[in-house]
């Protein structure tokens, strides 16, 4: 019991000294075959650094960017400013109709998606949502709540009001990491 | 070699989600009729209750939640919402809620990080 406690001991000493340095291979090699299990996980490592194995993931894998934050942020204003133009333009002059209403919230989306993405801002997602409903003295809230990195990640948001309808957009601008 | 999981562990279940939301609609509002004076309290407390219950499935995904309250006399109300995103790993889920005096529409955003 005590034997394979030192045993073990010994072992852990040894994979920890091995850890920082990739140069000996084979002796490591060498050294862990005839060894109990424990010491096979060492060869499993020496696995991850091998360079076969790193050639045949290339082809799939990115290079790494090393990229903490955006070079380029979202710009809220300019965004507000879509929103407005587009909410007025196409609900400035119009009355309430359901099916009208189906369609033109579809269309609006798509719109105000095409226009922030012909920002050409890299790296961000995004979420647009856009609510139209009738005027009868009824009430409503709309409320939302965000988990995600507050330095980066942000929203633009814009509501417009006639005499029988109003219209809400929100984009939603996440930093993909 | 962790790091490897299965798609249900780590990818965004719609059942998931929209359980969580219809569960947090009936806790806040449960058989309450309209009251404009308790409508912010019940948006924030849905909105509040999905996102700590989305939290807690400890997934890669940042969250978007949004949450409607509206009164019910007849007025329409359409909703909708496009994306630009990675559909292979992002998902969103909307639930309707509704009873005799008002209605109650959900939105979840997921976005893998």
């Amino acid at each position: 019991m005590s034997e394979s406690l030192k045993d073990k001991t010994q072992r852990r000493e040894k994979r920890a000294a091995k850890v920082p340095s990739e140069a000996s291979h084979g002796v490591r090699a060498k050294e862990t075959t005839g060894r109990t299990k424990d010491s096979i996980s060492t060869v499993s490592y020496m696995d991850e650094l091998g360079h076969h194995d790193d050639n045949a993931r290339m082809v799939v894998t990115m290079e790494n960017t090393y990229q903490m934050g955006p070079y380029k942020r979202f710009p809220v204003p300019v965004v507000t400013d879509i929103l407005k133009d587009v909410l007025t333009s196409y609900l400035q002059e119009e009355k309430y109709e359901v099916e009208w209403s189906q369609k033109m919230t579809k269309t609006i989306c798509e719109v105000i998606r095409a226009r922030v993405k012909d920002l050409m801002i890299p790296r961000y997602k995004i979420v647009v949502l856009v609510h139209i409903g009738q005027f009868t003295g009824q009430s409503m809230q709309i409320s939302s709540r965000c988990l995600w990195d507050a330095s980066n990640d942000t929203f633009a948001s814009y509501s417009f009001k006639n005499s029988s309808l109003f219209g809400v957009a929100t984009v939603f601008a996440v930093y993909l990491e | 070699m962790d790091d490897y999981q299965a798609d249900d562990e780590t990818g965004f279940v719609v059942e998931e989600v929209s359980k969580i939301i219809k569960e947090s609609v009936e806790a806040a509002i449960g058989r309450n009729t309209y009251q404009h004076s308790r409508v912010n309290q019940w948006t924030t407390s849905i909105v509040e209750q999905c996102l700590s219950q989305l939290s807690k499935l400890g997934k890669p995904f940042k969250y978007i939640v949004t949450c409607i309250i509206m009164q019910k006399n007849g007025a329409g109300l359409q909703t909708a919402s496009a994306c630009f995103w990675d559909n292979s790993a992002d998902g969103s889920c909307a639930v309707r809620w509704e009873n005799k005096s008002m209605y109650c529409i959900v939105n979840v955003f997921g976005l893998a990080i």
